[in-house]
């Protein structure tokens, strides 16, 4: 047997194992996309169904750029999800790291309370929110029960409402890859910079902030992406002043039912969300060259 | 002696139940290049860990330099240390490493970069400045972790199992450019080591500890000629530990017994049967079998070149030494 | 296209061996009495699938699609079912096979057949006004002699800011909200016209600073809970909630008025999907729905009014003789009716609804 049949011999079952992702990707994001594309590029056609005329027209893009109310809600979204991924990262690296710096048998019991609340449906979750941020909602009872407030307003229906569902609902997409990270941290590398001379909070900030950096990137990039086109959140707990894309994108597909335009409007926010995940990957290829 | 560098007064560490580090006094003395030998679990990293910093003595005190180190953060004190595993930070190449620590003092750009380079040089890793820690080997990582912990210019150098993760050959050669960058610099050093000849070979003086106390210190040739008890006797080198009577043991080296084919005239003899050769080129280790069941090592330098070893398994021997080739022991 | 997908997955699920036996039945949430569901199938043998919804944009979305896989859904008249027949999205009915067709009420037939001609795809089911919901002492403790029965109420700033602090809730739905707004100007409600919209529009956001939210269904909890205490939507809606706040612990008393300027009647109708794989069995069904007893259970449970004639007899008193829910005939004169826009005028109607709900 020569060595080249060795060789195929062993690769054939390989190639397959690596064709899966790429046949999952090509099945069930570029054919999708392929057809998004495709509705976008036709004219609205109410009257046929799907109510699409295929062809190439690009009023439809032409639309986005010309009227004002698509970049101001794209805006809008871009500011609501920096907002909600930066209190995120906040809330979540001090969570990451008493997670990774606990005993190790009890952080299976804490990583599980992280992900404890994805075993209840997110829509009653988001529901319960409702029940406790309304008007007579359990957090105003509370308040005026304890007699601290008398008239605490009504966070329901605020925008302060939405950065609290989209921080409620991601948080856990925040400290896993946060943990992840820095649960691999050697931790004599911070009694080395101790040791140099470096408080501890400057031994944070030079030492184990840029170590879990990867982790940053990806939890951040994980809560912002979806937040940017998230839809249920501001819907059920944020007032109808709140300008999102995600709802711009429902309005044209349901209440206009002009699919072209719908489509358009999720091209976009695909390609502007491509920016940053282009970026991550680059970090992660650089971090992963760094390692090896 | 004069004033010591490192004054170490009664200093106990418990972790749960057991005693790290039990009523430990210590004296080291400036400019020594002295050594903390020890097996496995004897405490002898927690007593370097807690003249780092990281760890606080339950009770006790420590004096560096005749300041009271005990509740100063590791990051205030003049001490810098080599980590067993280096920990050299990933995300800064080789001078940024280096640079680390100066940088914490707010030394000025201009005097890191000069500072940088000698210590570099002083390592003779000049020019790879701009290399990763992942691109270094094992040799180049070690000289990185020194002078790192060099250039801050520490009255005190901690270095922690510092030969451990170099190959033999390698390691056998940082030995004495350890010897020789402390005598030039001239840095107090306090090495931890399990390994007896090499701390033998580079300190100036040693403690040997065990079960978290320190059993005896002092020079090599003390240590070596007069230990003090048989756990000393055995640790370092090879002994023969001889029951002379109840509560008295003497320790005899290998090399000071004499081996000869009929009975020498000195002081004592024994006679005995030879069970077992270890050739070593320079010299041959016997282990001879006496009449009473007991066995007994003895070592022989090979002078001539024609046979491997002056004796053979089962040839019968007389082993002889002189009075005062021993080291009596009462513990 | 995930839609379209997922329409043909069901459409597979639903596959022909079970055609005769099954009917798939997409229906606003608490819409039908359930009860009434067994019963069909007791009588008839059919099983009956059934599935809900609440918004008719849903329902849109799935029937323009394609293969929905539904073979009896509820859209409302106008402007929906309008839209979804001029895509030719229904199949005509075979009305042989609806012998209960006589029950149905003359009038509301009438109404319907100016978005069906003939009455040819559909049949009226329930039928409501939209009108304003109020806490009764709340708003009075705030205006003594508020307006309450009139579309000043909602669209006059110097009224309507009077109740900012106990909250306002108004349908999130330009369809529903502009013709009022129109009405209030005394313009006509189904104009299309884009400088009457704009009227409308100035109107509505000169309110809106006063409005906590636009919604098409939290302000049945929010009054009922009272969160809020006006709300500008479905009669049955406020009904419910009235029940809901009248039965809590602290009972609250909730009010409906029909405005006198006049209120949009709205019709929801039952019809059959062109691609229907069991249209035999959605015949059935929709003959089932024009029963009078399961015409009245449902009225009961959605303090909604039905076209079924003979059903009211079957009524308690206090739904076939409440005003609110069955207008007295000179109340029925002043219900108004909408027609169906085009894209171009239903984008703008959008945009502007957008633009008066973000405020820009």
């Amino acid at each position: 047997m020569s060595s080249r049949s060795v060789f195929l011999a062993r690769s054939q079952p390989m190639r397959l194992v690596i064709a899966l992702p790429f046949l999952w990707l090509g099945v069930f994001f570029l054919l999708p996309l392929g057809l998004v594309l495709g509705i976008a590029l036709g004219t609205n056609s109410p009257d046929s169904v799907p109510p699409v005329e295929l062809g190439v027209d690009l009023a439809s893009f032409r639309l986005l750029f010309t009227d004002d109310l698509y970049l101001a809600a794209w805006l809008s979204s871009l500011r609501i999800a920096a907002i909600s991924t930066a209190v995120t990262l906040l809330l979540g690296y001090p969570m990451a790291y008493a997670i990774a710096r606990a005993a190790p048998r009890r952080r299976p019991l804490l990583l599980m309370l992280v992900m404890l609340p994805f075993w209840t449906s997110f829509l009653i979750r988001i529901y319960a929110w409702m029940g406790l941020l309304s008007e007579n909602g359990i957090l105003n009872q509370v308040l005026r029960g304890s007699g601290l407030v008398a008239d605490p307003g009504t966070i329901l229906g605020t925008e302060w409402a939405i950065y609290l569902g989209i921080v409620y609902a991601y948080l856990p997409f925040m400290v896993l890859p946060l943990y992840a990270a820095l649960e691999k941290l050697d931790w004599s590398l911070l009694e080395a910079a101790s040791d140099l001379g470096a408080r501890p909070s400057t031994a944070f900030l030079t030492v184990t902030l840029p170590l879990s950096l990867p982790g940053i990137v990806a939890g951040c990039l994980l809560v912002f992406i979806p937040a940017v086109g998230e839809f249920v959140i501001p819907d059920l707990l944020g007032g109808t002043q709140t300008l999102m894309i995600g709802k711009v994108l429902w309005d044209e597909f349901f209440t206009n039912s002009d699919w072209p335009l719908a489509s358009a409007v999720a091209i976009c926010l695909l390609v502007l969300l491509v920016g940053p995940i282009l970026l991550f990957q680059r970090q992660q290829q650089r971090s992963l060259e760094r390692r090896s | 002696m004069g004033e010591p560098i490192v004054k170490i007064v009664g200093v106990t560490k418990r972790f749960g139940a057991v005693e790290a580090v039990a009523n430990v006094d210590l004296e080291i003395a400036r400019g020594e290049l002295f050594a903390l030998l020890g097996g496995s679990g004897c405490g002898k990293t927690t007593l370097l860990r807690l003249l780092a910093g990281f760890e606080r003595p339950d009770r006790g005190r420590i004096l560096i330099d005749g300041q009271d180190m005990t509740g100063v953060p590791p990051h205030l004190r003049p001490i810098n240390m080599m980590f067993q595993s280096y920990a050299l930070f990933p995300h800064l190449d080789v001078a940024g490493n280096v640079a680390y620590g100066l940088k914490r003092e707010g030394v000025a750009r201009p005097e890191i970069a000069t500072r940088v380079a000698e210590a570099l040089a002083l390592v003779k890793l000049d020019g790879l400045g701009t290399r990763r820690p992942s691109q270094l080997s094992g040799g180049q990582r070690q000289r990185v972790a020194l002078a790192r912990a060099l250039v801050k210019r520490p009255k005190l150098l901690l270095l922690d199992e510092p030969l451990a993760a170099l190959d033999r050959k390698l390691r056998e050669d940082t030995r004495f450019e350890l010897v020789r960058l402390q005598e030039q610099l001239g840095v107090t050093f306090v090495i931890v080591t399990h390994d007896q000849p090499e701390a033998m070979s580079m300190a100036s003086r040693l403690a040997v500890m065990n079960a978290g106390r320190i059993v005896q210190t002092g020079t090599p040739h003390e240590l070596y000629e007069r230990p003090a008890t048989r756990f000393v006797a055995g640790f370092i080198g090879i002994a023969n530990i001889l029951q002379t009577a109840p509560g008295r043991w003497l320790a005899l080296r290998p090399e000071k017994i004499a081996l000869s084919a009929d009975r020498p005239a000195t002081e004592r003899a024994i006679a005995g049967t030879v069970v077992e050769v270890g050739y070593e080129g320079d010299r041959s280790l016997y282990r001879i079998a006496l009449a009473d069941g007991s066995t007994m090592r003895v070592a022989q330098t090979n002078v001539a070149r024609a046979r491997e070893s002056a004796f053979k398994r089962g040839d019968n021997v007389w082993l002889g030494w002189s009075d005062d080739a021993g080291q009596v022991l009462h513990e | 296209m995930r839609l379209g997908l997922l329409a043909c997955l069901l459409a597979l699920a639903a596959g022909p061996a079970f055609a005769q036996k099954q009917v798939n039945v997409y229906n606003w949430s608490d819409y039908i009495a359930e009860d009434q569901l067994k019963a069909f199938t007791q009588q008839t043998g059919i099983k009956v699938n059934y599935t809900t919804y609440d918004s008719n944009e849903i329902l849109d979305a799935k029937l323009r699609a394609g293969r929905s896989g539904y073979d009896v859904v509820v859209p409302t008249a106008s402007p929906f079912l309008v839209r979804q027949l001029a895509a030719k999205l229904y199949q005509p009915l075979d009305k042989a096979k609806l012998k209960n067709l006589g029950n149905l009420d003359p009038k509301i037939m009438a109404a319907l057949a100016k978005y069906d001609p003939g009455n040819a795809h559909a049949i009226p089911w329930m039928w409501g006004t939209i009108g304003i919901g109020y806490n009764v002492p709340e708003i009075r403790k705030r205006m003594i002699n508020a307006p309450v029965d009139s579309l000043a109420m909602i669209f006059d700033p110097a009224i309507v800011s009077r109740f900012v602090d106990c909250g306002v809730m108004i349908l999130d739905s330009p369809t529903d909200v502009f013709p009022a707004a129109l009405k209030y100007l005394m313009l006509d409600p189904d104009s299309k016209n884009p400088e009457d919209l704009e009227k409308a529009a100035a109107v509505i956001k000169a309110i809106r600073p006063f409005i906590r939210k636009f919604h098409s269904s939290e302000y049945i909890n929010a009054l009922a809970g009272g969160d809020i205490c006006l709300a500008f939507g479905f009669s049955g809606d406020v009904l419910q909630a009235r029940e809901r706040a009248a039965a809590a612990a602290e009972p609250r008393d909730i009010a409906y008025a029909i405005p006198n300027q006049g209120a949009m009647l709205w019709i929801d109708t039952a019809a059959i999907p062109k691609d229907a794989l069991n249209p035999d069995a959605a015949l059935r069904f929709l003959d089932f729905m024009m029963e009078p007893k399961v015409a009245a259970a449902s009225s009961t449970l959605t303090r909604y009014a039905n076209a079924n004639v003979p059903a009211t007899a079957l009524l308690d008193k206090s739904i076939s003789g409440n005003p609110w829910i069955y207008p007295p005939e000179g109340n029925r004169a002043r219900l108004y009716t909408i027609s169906a826009a085009d894209a171009e005028q239903v984008r703008i109607r959008t945009r502007l609804w957008t633009a008066i709900k973000t405020g820009r």
